[in-house]
């Protein structure tokens, strides 16, 4: 284990990096009963775990900009198919109504599911920051995408002696500072 | 997957095959250059001479453009269903096969999305499918089942594709790490800064359950309104209400069958066995014996549907496919898929490459076979006995044909050699993880 020497500095960048997950939630478990929230934690890969600890059963509010879209989608083909058709009448023999609601089903139903991915697709790249530049050193290590957990506090803002404290005895590979 | 695998070894495996092309790469390669060369000459022709030079017949128009569009657009099936569906039911033998299938999904209604504008023949007004406010105000017939085509394909094309390169970013993230120079700033920008922070995974596993959802009844009804292409239209053979569901099974049953055709070749050439098992491919299979179950099935109701209707037209179609002048498509058709297939009833030749390979290839070449067998038997047999004409495809239609596998076998070559071709993330998802509890040490 590499250790930097703690520092007192008032608002620096703190990195550990677990090879082990559950240390990874028990630091995250100490850190938040500590009072720390405003840290991230890095996996390459999902777990649910670090997400019932981070968020708590809070569900993400993309599925509103997915129903938001799903119901744009819908009402917008459905009224341009409507709008076509009173613009264009091709009176069809056999007393078929001009605005037919089963045939337009077929589009309504093409427009809702398009639309309510695309906004799924909008809320995904808002909500993630993505695309993201100019990222904290500390959050672009390779081995985050490869076979390590990390916790990272991108601004320590004053405690940075506390936050090493715990991270230091929570069975991280590698603590730095700075 | 293997027990023994660890992290950065899926990191290692699924990116050893990328970037080096091999001869043997460059020799597939070489074989698709042919067939796409080939296909343009003959396509090429078709935009100068016109739709003449195809074997229509009035009243055949609809020929082997139709036939292969909707055979690409039934294999387009397969990785969507793979990739959501058994995501939604949490399936465990998705995850080392989906990110390949879902690519095939891709290339195949790319390769479909060809076939309006070859079979229109003036390809450069294809445009006029889409609804586009036009100086004379002509508007599309939304009650046609065509204009539902054109919109039902390219949703789900763009539902697939975002689908797709969705499940792609923490990858292509970690392809990024593992390289240098200007591969490092093209894939960078590709993993549009991802990371892997726990916020980026809270809202990612959100959206990536919302899409698969999303695309479920996609999968569904995509090959439902291709098939409302023939169903809505009073020609005999095609005036049925079984359509729906007998088009989505048999594009599921021969979408499968090219994924084991695709993927048994890439799991050897990669060797990538620790994450594609034969197991995997025996549940393709398994999904390939119940969709061809259904699709028998679906043959016998149409022949007694056509019989108990008493309606001399479509009974006179029916009986025409079987031992009138199309007997030989209808005979290839029901062996391929409905009699050769039942060999995968034995486990032994399910599990075995050969046996795989093979049967896969068999199939294929019978639900193209069913759709020519559907498309053109019909219209050359319809109501007037002196409209009854014998259509046969020209050079250039085979030759069109040939272009679509080179086309399509072209995305997929270059698909394996710049993403990769199984999920890392969703791998190591699967693995278990080192505990320091169980006395798992760091490596």
């Amino acid at each position: 284990m590499s250790t930097a020497a703690a520092t007192t500095a008032a608002d620096v960048a703190v990195k550990a990096v677990y090879k082990q997950l559950d240390c990874l939630l028990q630091a995250i478990h100490d850190l938040q009963a500590a009072g720390f929230t405003d840290f991230q934690v890095m996996s390459p890969f999902p777990r649910h775990e670090i997400e019932d600890l981070m968020y708590k059963g809070e569900p993400s509010p993309i599925r509103w900009m997915t129903l938001a879209g799903g119901i744009t989608g819908g009402t917008m083909i459905f009224t341009l198919a409507s709008l076509t058709h009173a613009n264009w009448p091709m009176i069809i023999p056999g007393g078929k109504p001009l605005i037919s609601i089963p045939p337009f089903l077929v589009i309504t139903f093409e427009g809702t599911i398009l639309w309510a991915s695309m906004m799924t697709l909008f809320g995904l790249l808002i909500h993630c920051g993505l695309p993201a530049t100019n990222l904290h050193p500390a959050i672009e290590d390779p081995r985050f995408t490869n076979d390590c957990f990390g916790i990272v506090f991108t601004s320590t803002g004053g405690q940075t002696a506390k936050i090493l404290h715990i991270l230091e005895h929570s069975g991280a590979i590698e603590v730095s500072n700075g | 997957m293997s027990d023994k695998l660890t992290y950065s070894q899926v990191n290692r495996d699924v990116m050893r095959p990328l970037f080096n092309a091999t001869s043997l790469w460059w020799g597939f390669m070489a074989i698709v250059g042919l067939g796409l060369a080939y296909g343009a000459v003959c396509w090429g022709i078709q935009l100068v001479w016109g739709l003449g030079v195809a074997g229509y017949h009035p009243p055949v128009f609809w020929g082997v453009y139709i036939t292969t569009f909707v055979f690409w657009v039934g294999i387009g099936h397969a990785g969507t269903l793979i990739s959501a569906i058994l995501f939604l039911t949490r399936s465990r033998w998705r995850t080392g096969i989906y990110r390949a299938a879902e690519a095939m999904t891709i290339f195949a209604v790319m390769t479909a999305a060809l076939f309006p504008a070859i079979h229109v023949g003036r390809a450069w007004q294809a445009y006029w499918l889409f609804p586009y406010p036009n100086q004379r105000q002509l508007w599309q017939n939304f009650k046609s089942p065509l204009m539902w085509d054109v919109f039902a394909i390219s949703t789900y094309f763009t539902v697939s594709t975002v689908f797709f390169l969705i499940g792609l970013v923490p990858d292509i993230a970690a392809v990024r790490d593992n390289t240098r120079g200007w591969t490092r700033r093209l894939y960078a920008a590709m993993a549009l800064g991802w990371r892997g922070t726990d916020r980026q995974w809270h809202h990612y596993m959100a959206a990536y359950g919302f899409f698969a959802a999303l695309a479920t009844p996609l999968v569904l009804s995509v090959h439902s309104v291709v098939s409302w292409d023939f169903a809505m239209a009073n020609t005999p053979g095609w005036h049925s209400t079984i359509f729906p569901p007998y088009f989505v099974a048999g594009a599921i049953y021969s979408g499968c069958a090219m994924v084991i055709t695709l993927m048994l070749p890439l799991t050897k050439f990669f060797k990538l066995e620790a994450y594609i098992h034969i197991w995997h491919f025996e549940h393709l299979a398994k999904l390939c014996m119940f969709t061809g179950g259904i699709l028998t099935y679906a043959y016998g109701t149409e022949y007694f549907v056509a019989w108990y209707s008493d309606n001399p037209y479509e009974w006179g179609v029916f009986v025409d496919r079987v031992v009138g002048k199309y007997w030989w498509v209808f005979w290839i058709m029901f062996m391929c898929n409905c009699v050769l297939p039942l060999v995968w009833w034995f486990k032994k030749v399910r599990t075995s490459f050969m046996g795989l390979f093979v049967v896969s290839l068999i199939i294929n070449v019978g639900m193209w076979f069913e759709r020519f067998n559907i498309i053109a038997s019909s219209l050359a047999h319809s109501f007037d006995p002196a409209a009854w004409v014998y259509y046969t495809p020209t050079y250039i239609e085979i030759g069109i044909l040939i272009f679509s596998f080179a086309w399509f076998l072209l995305w997929f070559l270059l698909f394996v050699k710049i993403m990769p071709s199984v999920a890392i993330a969703e791998v190591k998802e699967t693995l278990r993880p080192p505990l320091k509890s169980e006395g798992v040490a760091a490596k």
